[in-house]
Parts: C-alpha cells; sequence; structure tokens
C-alpha cells in the first residue's frame, strides 16, 4: 500500500474505494494539522480546521482532477483557514484577524510556543504561508506554485526573499 | 562571480535542490566570500530551527472524528451507489430480466387472445342461436300469413336450418297438408323432402299422398317414398289406383314404381 503513490490512492477514492483515503490521512494529516497550527497559532481550532480539510476530501473525492494532491490538499487547507478568518472577522467585527499579533497576545497564556514559531508569528500571513509549506519536503517549487497560482521560478525568489527575512527575526530573538 | 554573492541560492544550496554545476560555482564563491559564508551559517541555523521544530501532535480526536466520517459516508454510500460495482457483473442478469419480461409479455398476450377467443366463440354461438331462433319465430309467422307469397317465403327459410327441430317440421308437414295454395304445398314438400329420413317426415308423406289432389306434388310424394323405401305407402298408393279422381298418368306412375318398393 505504501507503494502507491499519493495520486493514485486518491483516484481510487474518487472511484469509491473509501478506505485508501485512511492511508491518506495518515500520511498527510500531520502536515496539515501543522501547517494550520503553524498558521493559526491555535491547536484546537487547527485540529478542528484539520477535521474539516478531510470531511472536504470525503465530500468532493469525485472533483479531484488527478493532479498532484499535496497541491490539492493544501490548497483545500488554505481555503479552510481563509475562511474561518474571513468568517470570524464578519461576526466578530474584529479587527486584523488574520493578523497573527492579535491572536498571540489572547493565547498566549494557553500556548506555547517554541523560538521559531514566534519568529514566524512575525511574518505577514502570505509570506508565513509561503515559508511554512516551503519548509515541508513534500512540497516542492512546482506545487507550491500550484497551490499559489503563480509559477516555480517567482515562488523560488519569494521564498528566498522571505526566508532571508525570516532568518534575520529568529537571530535577532536568540 | 567574486561580486555575484550567492545569497539567493542558499536555500536551495542548503536543501541539495541545485543543479551540479550552479552547486559548484556556488562552492567556489563560498570558499571566498566570507559574507556568504555567514549568510550560509546563518540559514544553517534557521533551517536548524525548522527541523528540530517539534510537530504538534494532534489529538486522537481528530482520527476518531474522521474515521467517524468516514464510516458514515460509505455507509450512506451503500445506501445510495450500489449498482455502480453491480454495473458489470449483472450483464447477463438483466439479459435474461429482459427476456423473462418479453416472455411474460407474450404469454399475457397469448393468454389474453386465447381467453378473448374463447369469449368471442361464446358470444357468437349465443348470437347464432339468438338469430336461428329469431329466424325459427320468423319462419314460423310467415307460415301463417295470409298471403301465399309471404307463406312460400316462410317455407323456403328451411335452408337456413340445419337441424330444424320438431316445431319447424310440424309448421312444414301443417303446410303441405293443409295449405291451400299448391305452390305452398309443392314448396313445403321440396323443403321437407330434404328430412325425409325422420319418421315424422315419412308419416306426413303418406298422410299427405292421401289427401293430396295436385299431380305434380302427388308425383314428387309418390317418387319420394318409393326412393326411401317405405312400405307403409304401398297402402295409400293403392288406394289411389282405386280412386275415380285420380289422373290417370298418376296412376301410371303408381303402377310402374309400386312393385319397386319390396
Amino acid at each position: 500500500m505504501k507503494a502507491l503513490s499519493d495520486e493514485i490512492l486518491m483516484q481510487k477514492v474518487a472511484e469509491g474505494n473509501l478506505d485508501m483515503l485512511k492511508v491518506l490521512f495518515d500520511r498527510h494529516h500531520k502536515h496539515v494539522y501543522n501547517f494550520l497550527y503553524k498558521m493559526s497559532g491555535d491547536s484546537m481550532l487547527s485540529e478542528d480546521l484539520t477535521q474539516d480539510v478531510f470531511y472536504k476530501l470525503i465530500k468532493y473525492r469525485s472533483s479531484y482532477n488527478n493532479g498532484s494532491f499535496v497541491s490539492w490538499l493544501f490548497t483545500i487547507a488554505r481555503n479552510s483557514l481563509k475562511s474561518h478568518f474571513s468568517r470570524n472577522h464578519k461576526h466578530h467585527d474584529g479587527l486584523e484577524v488574520l493578523e497573527y499579533k492579535s491572536d498571540k497576545e489572547e493565547n498566549e497564556d494557553v500556548e506555547d510556543y517554541s523560538r521559531l514559531q514566534q519568529a514566524l508569528n512575525q511574518l505577514d500571513p502570505e509570506d508565513r504561508e509561503l515559508v511554512i509549506l516551503n519548509r515541508f519536503k513534500e512540497i516542492r517549487y512546482e506545487e507550491l506554485a500550484e497551490i499559489m497560482g503563480s509559477t516555480p521560478g517567482a515562488m523560488k525568489t519569494k521564498v528566498c526573499r522571505i526566508l532571508k527575512k525570516l532568518k534575520k527575526i529568529y537571530l535577532e530573538s536568540l | 562571480m567574486k561580486n555575484n554573492h550567492i545569497s539567493d541560492l542558499i536555500p536551495a544550496y542548503l536543501d541539495g535542490t541545485l543543479d551540479k554545476n550552479t552547486q559548484k560555482k556556488a562552492e567556489e564563491h563560498l570558499s571566498q566570500c566570507p559574507d556568504c559564508q555567514k549568510e550560509l551559517e546563518e540559514m544553517k541555523t534557521l533551517f536548524k530551527a525548522f527541523e528540530d521544530d517539534v510537530p504538534h501532535v494532534p489529538t486522537n480526536r481528530l482520527r476518531n472524528k474522521f474515521e467517524e466520517a468516514l464510516e458514515a459516508e460509505k455507509e450512506s454510500l451503500g445506501k445510495m451507489v450500489p449498482l455502480v460495482p453491480k454495473k458489470k457483473s449483472n450483464w447477463a442478469t438483466n439479459l435474461l430480466k429482459v427476456a423473462a419480461s418479453i416472455a411474460l409479455l407474450v404469454a399475457s398476450f397469448q393468454m389474453g387472445s386465447l381467453f378473448q377467443q374463447r369469449k368471442v366463440d361464446g358470444d357468437m354461438a349465443i348470437l347464432k342461436d339468438e338469430t336461428l331462433q329469431m329466424k325459427q319465430t320468423a319462419m314460423l309467422s310467415l307460415m301463417e300469413n295470409q298471403s301465399a307469397s309471404k307463406r312460400i317465403q316462410g317455407v323456403n327459410y328451411i335452408e337456413e336450418f340445419e337441424h330444424p327441430d320438431e316445431a319447424i317440421i310440424q309448421a312444414l308437414a301443417n303446410r303441405l297438408i293443409h295449405d291451400e295454395n299448391d305452390n305452398v304445398r309443392l314448396t313445403a314438400f321440396e323443403a321437407l323432402s330434404k328430412f325425409s329420413a325422420s319418421d315424422t317426415v315419412k308419416n306426413v308423406f303418406i298422410e299427405a299422398l292421401g289427401k293430396e289432389k295436385n299431380p305434380s306434388i302427388q308425383i314428387g310424394i309418390i317418387e319420394m317414398l318409393v326412393q326411401i323405401q317405405e312400405k307403409k305407402a304401398i297402402a295409400p298408393m293403392k288406394k289411389l289406383l282405386e280412386q275415380e279422381d285420380t289422373q290417370p298418368f298418376i296412376k301410371e306412375q303408381i303402377k310402374a314404381v309400386l312393385p319397386k318398393i319390396t
């Protein structure tokens, strides 16, 4: 089973073999969860959103277009995160909910962030997202470009710039 | 390359995703450029931080909920789309079903037409019977008519009956014996002659022979009686021979045929 690629597995799921989704869940749920956690800094929310991502995988399995599974998975994850924040933004008429800093202060007691996480939190959400995704070994520049709707070359340049920025923030905090 | 820092290549260099040529150039530059070496070391530190970053582990609730959702979906799938996997394997069964349906259809049609036919036959029999009865009534009433031609018409209705009942025979006999019109009696005789096998008809002929005055009818009756070899007819024939008013050629006829009745 491990030999089968994500794409083949997802195709089987789309054809109705739902058990294959368990394999995909095992392979990827931690990455999705960690992406969401690094983005939001909220473990409970990340868990709920990861749940939501895999629900959507079940629900929209037939719309899988045989492209890169990881790209598809993280596109769904990003959308879940975005719609969560924009929904909360509307309901709480809160300011800059997407800005992590405001969240951070509220959650500081609950979550014990690593220094890296603290550095990440100081980046813009867009930049943070790119660099987090870039650091996942399974996401190459091709997949990143697919997720962001850009080209691999542009992604390479952008990620490099963000990494330099992050490095500066991180080293300063040491 | 001296003035061309490779800081933009460092992440890829660390990830090992540079092609060989670029990697070589980067290494060359790094060996001579302290700035880039510093950059490399710093970036290494950041990358190490990423690697050392202990990934947050979601609770078991996540897996449980996912598996719950998956089971629920599988269940609803089992209810809703059992046709999809069956599609291929059931081709032959479907064909059989179609064949069975057609057979059933044909059988029902045959049964239907059979019953229909029987019903029609039954109806026809009833109708025929009714028609015969009507004709019989018509025939009998016509034979009682004032007009001789109507009576002849009535007598002629006998052709419609293959097996006329006693009432008809009796009515015809009455015409033959009692009708005042020669033509009616002649027609009645002709009608009755078809049923000469019947004893009633034979007796009627014998009775009529005694009474009949019309020579042509007399000859007809005589010929008929001879033909059927009716022995009872001998007596009235002899009587006719003795009677004064009997036509001479009738007497000759009787004389000629009498020996034939043995």
